[in-house]
């Protein structure tokens, strides 16, 4: 098993600073959904990571806890995350993406 | 190299996988793009063989998100890390042999020129630091000489990182490294002040710390070699694998070396002022108000 970025949605939607979305070394592995923000009753949207992408590098942690200080991401092994984005499952919208989130292993597995 | 190739061939749509789908519906090509909407669209760069946590990456992600015209640009590089993920773009790239990719950009620039005219095509080299200042020297400082329209950028990572840490020319002084035990014995080369000798029309220093002055650096260096001459940036792009920094602690190492020894520089000749002014309306680059008053009682 290896180590995933896993993104509080409660505390990164009420900030919502997008930080982390322009410090990710990946490309469109850390992305930004109004929709999961908003469907949980927050002013704004939440950055959201698409795990089959990720490779655990850790640095939206060092740059969420320093830079934006907002403590909303930590690395958690990848087969417990309840539930996770993968690219498969994002869709493209004007100004944000949308993701059906699954459980990450099932989708990986498949 | 238009907007014709980013789109599907006819009967083809349901085939491709859905990378390239999101790519032609929702990628940059043909829009404005900026650094604060990263993470709503579908970037240019795709899943690549870099190391974890790379900031030279980074740089190259958001380097490539600057672009003004992504679907008319081509991108040179050379050996070296960097060009495991700038071949990975859905842009054309054009490998050189080491060391001549500043001569192969001539040749293209001017060969583009002469094909499409005045409507603008972008040719950028990206090679690092030993395809730049070592092996590359002869001919990235030729072609600044010529003043040939193209950018180049350098990604210094200060070390030859794809071949296990000998020294390169932009080493620092005093660096031990793991092909390099005894430490460098000599100073870490002054490119930014010979692109400056050699004439080039926009030359800056900049650390991925900062994405948005990543992005406004990449747009000017691009747009002034449209038709004033060459341009070069120079970037810390550090090695995390070779001099040993913790994945999570690589934007601290940048912030550190920003603050240390890297700090932003940027150095704009006169015409490419005017250019970037008058043209693309740079308000920062206009004439200040004041000179017109100063000159009447000079001619009085």
């Amino acid at each position: 098993m290896y180590l995933v970025a896993d993104i509080d949605v409660s505390i990164c939607a009420e900030k919502s600073c997008k930080l982390c979305t322009q410090y990710c070394p990946e490309a469109n592995t850390i992305q930004y959904s109004e929709e999961m923000g908003k469907s949980k009753g927050f002013k704004y949207g939440s950055a959201y990571v698409a795990v089959d992408r990720c490779k655990g590098c850790a640095q939206c942690v060092w740059v969420c806890d320093n830079m934006a200080k907002n403590n909303a991401i930590k690395m958690i092994m990848i087969d417990q995350l309840p539930l996770a984005a993968v690219t498969d499952n994002i869709r493209y919208d004007e100004k944000s993406t949308v993701a059906v989130l699954s459980n990450p292993m099932i989708v990986i597995g498949n | 190299m238009s907007l014709d190739y980013v789109k599907f061939s006819g009967g083809f749509e349901k085939f491709m996988p859905k990378e390239y789908r999101d790519m032609v519906e929702h990628g940059p090509f043909g829009k404005k793009i900026s650094v604060s909407q990263m993470g709503s669209f579908k970037e240019i760069l795709e899943e690549h063989p870099m190391c974890a946590g790379c900031a030279m990456t980074l740089f190259i992600r958001l380097a490539i998100i600057a672009f003004p015209n992504p679907e008319d640009t081509i991108t040179v590089g050379t050996a070296g890390c960097g060009r495991l993920a700038i071949s990975q773009a859905a842009i054309p790239f054009v490998y050189g042999n080491y060391g001549d990719q500043n001569g192969v950009a001539s040749g293209l620039s001017r060969g583009l020129r002469l094909r499409f005219g005045d409507k603008p095509k972008d040719v950028v080299v990206i090679a690092g630091d030993g395809g730049t200042a070592d092996i590359g020297f002869q001919q990235v400082l030729h072609s600044w000489f010529r003043k040939e329209r193209f950018t180049t950028i350098m990604l210094d990572n200060e070390v030859y990182g794809n071949t296990g840490g000998q020294e390169s020319g932009m080493t620092n002084r005093g660096a031990v490294l793991k092909m390099a035990p005894l430490g460098k014995k000599f100073e870490k080369m002054d490119m930014l002040q010979m692109a400056k000798v050699a004439g080039c029309a926009y030359v800056a220093t900049v650390v991925p710390n900062n994405p948005r002055r990543v992005e406004s650096v990449i747009k000017k260096a691009v747009l002034i070699a449209r038709e004033v001459g060459s341009t070069y940036i120079q970037a810390y792009t550090s090695c995390n694998i070779e001099y040993a920094i913790p994945t999570d602690k690589v934007m601290e190492d940048a912030k550190n070396v920003e603050n240390d020894r890297y700090q932003f520089t940027e150095y704009v000749s006169e015409e490419a002022k005017q250019y970037l002014a008058e043209r693309y309306g740079y308000k920062e680059f206009l004439p200040k108000p004041a000179a017109p008053a100063a000159a009447i009682p000079n001619k009085a």
